[in-house]
């Protein structure tokens, strides 16, 4: 799904009449969404759309502006993207640490490789009810579910990376006589990049997910708590404006990653750019 | 190296992580509530699935695990081909597709509580719809991947459109759509786990919430195993259709080496 933006990359000139071409293909996509959400509205206002399942659009954004405004809706967001940062970060730090370690030490692949395989199909979903038990239903089992998920695309990118690491690379650390350290922080680790990147990015959609789940599992805060809560409350409106926010919230985050991630390998685009690989 | 030498090398780490997980129970290092001693649990699961407590429930998963996949896969195949081949339905529903696709897919299950309730439609909405966006891209992106050389290949022949999209661009585009689906089916089992363990009376996502409530802690992690068996036994058998139904194609691109 990445070859046609990164197909795309490369052309750059000609910015402005292709901007005004990408309006004009955009524009029938804009007038179907419109013309959804205007019979949307219509139907609920006219009632053909039961209300209670579907309040009419304005009365959504009515209300998603409501509880974004009495701060109530900003402080579940934060709670949730608290959890997924904790969960994130120590997913992270083990995935990228043994990952690292994994593709440079063979024999340490070869053992814990099976171990890896047996563990990481296991469905981060079914493993939250022992998390439970073990943790209890407060954050460490929040962060640990969304560890647990995370992990997995993080620690095997991170492998495939260091062992596509070019083989002159590492030559290269042994002529200077680098040590290990020096050679996994200067060297295996900048070539890595961009696929422990890849792995970031697949995790970023996971935390989001697992981050919900165990709020509606078992939580008073967070955004996932949130919208099951408006629910069961039969306060749909609150439910929608909820989904909204998670909408804007997943496009964002991956925005923003794509972001990061195009300052932290832009060397990388220009040195391989420069080799032609 | 040998397959079986490595097979072993690899069994090792994996016992041993047993070994030290029943020597750490039996040593009374973690209460039994929390953590049963994995012995305990395989002991626990044949009994399980003969008893006919946990069959019930996979099987009440299995079935909405299907109608979930089998909805999102017609659906996504043919709006996805129909996006791709048809250029004016492509510009008229991407926005719809990139302002729905952003959102999680879990935060649809209360919603498909509040229109189904708590029965298995909701959990067919839920799954239907997470299982949808892997068809429906891969469908989409699949056939419009399909490399420019082929369709030079298609005019020099002076085929028609139908057979230009039922010769050339649908078998290019098969292997594409193939893993679509295989990555929804994955999608489809973890969101049926997810709503019936948030919401669910029936199947093992339920199985797994009641047994936790009850601290049944020996057979809550015999229902996991049966998770995480149910996803390896299906991704198998996805790889292996894809194996079967696109053998021609590994044939034909190896001289590539892609």
């Amino acid at each position: 799904m990445t070859a046609p933006e990164s197909s795309r990359r490369p052309r750059t000139r000609a910015q402005g009449p292709r901007l005004a071409r990408r309006a004009a293909a955009g524009a029938p996509g804009l007038l179907v969404l419109l013309l959804l959400l205007v019979l949307w509205e219509l139907g609920s206002r006219g009632g053909w759309l039961p209300i209670r399942f579907f309040p009419p659009v304005t009365a959504i954004l009515a209300t998603f502006a409501r509880v974004l405004a009495d701060g109530a809706l900003p402080a579940h967001l934060g709670m949730t993207l608290l959890r997924m940062a904790a969960g994130g970060v120590l997913a992270g730090l083990v995935g990228v640490g043994l990952g690292l370690l994994m593709g440079y030490v063979q024999g340490l692949h070869r053992a814990l490789r099976p171990l890896v395989e047996f563990l990481r199909p296991m469905p981060p979903v079914a493993v939250l009810p022992a998390l439970i038990l073990l943790l209890g239903i407060g954050e460490r089992m929040k962060v640990a579910v969304i560890a647990f998920g995370c992990v997995w695309p993080i620690l095997l990118n991170t492998v495939d990376g260091v062992r596509g690491v070019h083989p002159i690379l590492l030559e290269v650390a042994r002529n200077f006589r680098f040590s290990h350290g020096a050679t996994l922080r200067k060297i295996v680790f900048p070539a890595a990049l961009p696929q422990i990147m890849a792995g970031l990015r697949v995790s970023l959609a996971i935390a989001f997910i697992l981050a919900l789940v165990s709020e509606m599992v078992g939580a008073t805060s967070g955004l996932g708590f949130f919208i099951i809560f408006a629910q069961r409350s039969f306060r749909v409106g609150e439910m929608y404006a909820g989904m909204v926010l998670l909408a804007i919230t997943g496009y964002a985050l991956n925005a923003g990653f794509l972001w990061v991630e195009g300052r932290v390998l832009a060397w990388h685009r220009e040195s391989a750019g420069a080799v032609a690989v | 190296m040998s397959r079986g030498g490595g097979l072993v090398r690899g069994a090792l780490p994996v016992a041993l992580v047993l070994g030290l997980w029943e020597a750490a129970l039996r040593n009374g290092l973690v209460g039994r509530l929390r953590l049963p001693p994995p012995s305990a649990v395989l002991a626990e699961w044949p009994g399980l699935l003969v008893s006919g407590e946990l069959p019930g429930h996979v099987l009440t998963t299995l079935r909405a695990w299907a109608e979930g996949f089998a909805l999102a896969a017609s659906v996504g195949v043919a709006l996805g081909l129909l996006m791709a081949f048809v250029p004016a339905v492509g510009a008229m529903l991407s926005l719809v597709v990139e302002v729905l696709r952003p959102m999680p897919s879990v935060a649809t299950i209360p919603l498909a509580i509040q229109l189904f309730g708590l029965g298995d439609a909701m959990k067919v909405a839920v799954i239907a719809y997470a299982a949808l966006w892997p068809v429906l891209l891969n469908s989409l992106y699949g056939v419009r991947g399909v490399e420019p050389r082929l369709h030079d290949v298609a005019r020099t022949f002076h085929l028609g459109w139908w057979r230009t999209v039922s010769r050339i661009l649908l078998p290019a585009a098969l292997p594409v759509i193939a893993t679509g689906l295989r990555v929804s089916s994955r999608i489809a089992l973890i969101l049926a786990v997810t709503a019936e363990l948030v919401a669910g009376q029936r199947g093992l996502g339920a199985f797994l919430a009641e047994t936790q409530l009850a601290v049944r802690t020996s057979e809550m992690y015999a229902g996991i195993l049966t998770v995480a068996a149910l996803g390896f036994g299906l991704n198998a058998l996805f790889v292996a259709l894809e194996r079967r139904v696109l053998a021609w194609h590994r044939g034909a691109t190896a001289g590539e080496a892609a």
